[in-house]
């Protein structure tokens, strides 16, 4: 299989550049991450994140054949050769196929990803019956792997001022959990011509997410509460 | 750019005046298809109905604005210097109104 990989060590290298590999498929080579970390052997400079291998932990998150994925749930051998690996597109690059996740984990925490309930702790938990608990079903699965938010133009033009798909979806998880009481809060922090209304459903983000989720979906939804709210 | 100009009331704006457009269209298109004015002074005569050019006051009014929220958006997605994007969109802004005077001139002289 040959791979062409994205290069750059910013302590060697001026600019970056693409470097070709060669390396013989083996039988056990079933996800992109297999044959990666094989690479190594051969290179051991080639620098990238990887963690749980099976698409849970989202540390493995890079440009596919110009598609954000996950390398450990990209089945290796359905892959178009040669295999262009690039680090997920418009995040700073620390070093080959690692990124720097600093603006998203920002624009994450913008959010207030935690629940906001004023009244005082109930002796076991806050209850929630399974129709309210059904409404978090995809939304509370993301994994903050970077894919939607990197494979969207709106956060390529303002990642500072524009929240981003996961951003978004992270907000709504909040927004419509029912032991959440800041939700008019919520929902007034995003009604701004930046934070949520730089999306115009493009949905690169709902077609990369590896998780299958719907981050236009959630957005969508977001918009329907606040028109619902303002009428 | 903050709660004056909230995000929600400029994608309402955009929608409205789309849903507004396309029914004007929509009717214009039949209107021409089923009667068809033959001459200049059949469509003079048509355009002074006052409800045609108050729809068609509107049709425009709804364009200006559709375009202002469009062309701002794009300003917005580009253009990050603040002195320059200020510029652009009050370029814009001034554009948008001299058409607009345009129309009311055209409507107001001519089907008046």
């Amino acid at each position: 299989m040959r791979l062409s990989i994205f290069r750059f060590n910013p302590e060697q290298d001026e600019k970056p550049y693409m470097q070709d590999y060669e390396i013989e498929l083996e039988p056990t080579d079933q996800m992109l991450l297999d044959v990666i970390l094989r690479l190594k052997i051969q290179d051991d400079t080639l620098t990238f994140r990887k963690s749980c291998r099976e698409g849970v932990c989202g540390s493995d998150a890079m440009n596919i054949n110009g598609r954000n994925g996950l390398a450990c749930i990209t089945v290796v051998r359905e892959l178009k050769e040669p295999v262009e690996l690039r680090p997920l597109p418009s995040f700073p690059v620390i070093r080959d196929l690692v990124v720097d996740m600093t603006q998203f984990f920002k624009q994450y925490h913008s959010i207030k990803p935690y629940l906001i309930n004023d009244e005082s702790a109930p002796e076991k938990e806050r209850l929630q019956s399974p129709e309210e608990r059904k409404k978090l079903d995809g939304l509370y699965e993301c994994i903050l792997c970077g894919c939607c938010t990197s494979q969207c133009p709106s956060s390529w033009w303002n990642p500072d001022k524009f929240v981003g798909p996961a951003g978004l979806l992270q907000a709504y998880r909040f927004i419509i959990d029912s032991r959440d009481q800041a939700t008019q809060e919520r929902l007034d922090d995003l009604n701004d011509p930046y934070r949520l209304f730089r999306c115009r459903s493009i949905m690169n983000c709902t077609e990369v997410c590896p998780k299958d989720l719907a981050p236009s979906r959630a957005i969508e939804k977001i918009r329907l509460m606040m028109v619902k709210d303002s009428l | 750019m903050r709660k004056a100009v909230t995000g929600l009331r400029a994608w309402l704006v955009q929608r409205i005046s789309a849903v507004y457009m396309l029914l004007f269209i929509l009717l214009l298109l039949f209107h021409f298809f089923l009667d068809p004015p033959h001459a200049y002074l059949a469509w003079h005569g048509w355009m002074k109905n006052p409800g045609v050019s108050v729809a068609t006051f509107v049709f425009f009014s709804a364009l200006l604005l559709h375009a202002w929220v469009g062309v701002r958006d794009v300003v917005m997605d580009y253009v990050h210097p603040l002195a320059l994007r200020v510029s652009a969109l009050v370029l814009l802004g001034f554009s948008l109104m001299a058409i607009a005077a345009w129309v009311v001139r055209i409507l107001l002289t001519e089907y008046g």
